[in-house]
């Protein structure tokens, strides 16, 4: 439970540096943050001159000096908030990065609280068992004479 | 008590996985059909979907809600990097000079860079006014997927009677809306 309280608090302590943004990027790494708008892949996947259109773009806005922040917010504001691989960092778009934290942690502490609740339970009595009758119930009365009988008749 | 909660809670899954498989389903059958291009390859003429999208040359904008039922109206979906459409937007063009008085030419530069599609207007003498619709949105609507350059004719009562699929296509739609 310790280590989930861990994870879950370094989590919100590296979101921030996470989402900060980038005032040098590369076309290279930029190219895997960005969809291709026809093709359904990132541009780094991409031949189509579609995608050639927006790797042009985002060269002449590094070489303009543009942050990574700024050259997806001026993408987005073009070809709407589809154009970027991952959502956005912010508004309706963290809940995409919170939900599956969230739900992680929700089945840990679901599992934790039933492990914790199973090694809890009373150990159930135990049934005495008597070695003879090999865990089954009793014979049947004439059942267990007539086996007497044929025992008595075998020996003698 | 703790039963009865399981029992919602799986009632609740189930419910939930069955409104999915409904969702996929409805998707798969329904595909491009609820597209203009769509319910032309059915044989019906449907009303033209409106929009209201930005000029490229900021001036303003279009909305189609405005155009429709007062001139028929040619719609050409195009986008800078596309190549064939340098020369279907210059045939438009020419028939803009022909038809321009009687039809409304707009252009829809679609899942486009502004700056680059408006390069490409003033490079390739494009003259009839395009919007820009940067998500494509508009163009899912009337053609059911990304195929550029895509035509359509609009009557003047606001009805799709044709998409250009041949070359003749063009002056046939146009003198029938221009009629319209």
């Amino acid at each position: 439970m310790k280590r989930f309280l861990f994870v879950a608090v370094l989590a919100l302590v590296l979101a921030p540096a996470a989402a900060a943004c980038n005032t040098h990027p590369t076309l290279a790494a930029m190219e895997g943050q960005i969809m291709c708008p026809v093709c359904g892949t990132t541009l780094d996947q991409s031949d189509s001159p579609a995608a050639r259109q927006i790797e042009r773009v985002i060269a002449r806005r590094i070489a303009a000096g543009d942050s990574d922040c700024q050259i997806k917010d001026r993408l987005a504001a073009q070809y709407g908030e589809a154009i970027l691989a991952a959502p956005p960092r912010k508004g309706f778009g963290l809940l995409a990065w919170w939900l599956p934290i969230g739900g992680i942690a929700l089945v840990g502490a679901l599992l934790a609280v039933g492990a914790w609740r199973w090694s809890r339970r009373a150990p159930a009595e135990e049934v005495a068992v008597d070695p003879s009758q090999n865990g089954r119930g009793a014979l049947d009365p004439a059942l267990e004479r007539r086996v007497d009988e044929e025992l008595a008749r075998f020996d003698g | 008590m703790t039963r009865r909660l399981w029992l919602v809670a799986e009632a609740f899954a189930v419910a939930l996985v069955a409104a999915l498989l409904a969702l996929l389903i409805w998707r798969v059958v329904h595909g491009n059909g609820g597209s203009v291009s769509g319910a032309l390859a059915a044989g019906k003429h449907p009303a033209a979907p409106s929009f209201d999208l930005t000029r490229l040359d900021g001036k303003g904008r279009i909305d189609l809600a405005s155009v429709r039922g007062r001139k028929p109206v040619v719609l050409d979906f195009w986008a800078s990097w596309c190549v064939p459409c340098i020369q279907e937007s210059r045939r438009l063009q020419r028939a803009h000079e022909q038809y321009g008085d009687s039809v409304a030419f707009i252009g829809v530069d679609t899942k486009d860079y502004s700056p680059d599609a408006r390069s490409w207007l003033r490079k390739h003498g494009i003259t009839y006014p395009s919007v820009h619709d940067g998500s494509g949105s508009v163009l899912n609507r009337w053609e059911g997927q990304t195929l550029l350059p895509s035509i359509f004719f609009v009557n003047r009562k606001g009805d799709v009677v044709g998409r250009l699929q041949v070359e003749e296509d063009l002056q046939r739609y146009l003198r029938q809306i221009s009629e319209s």
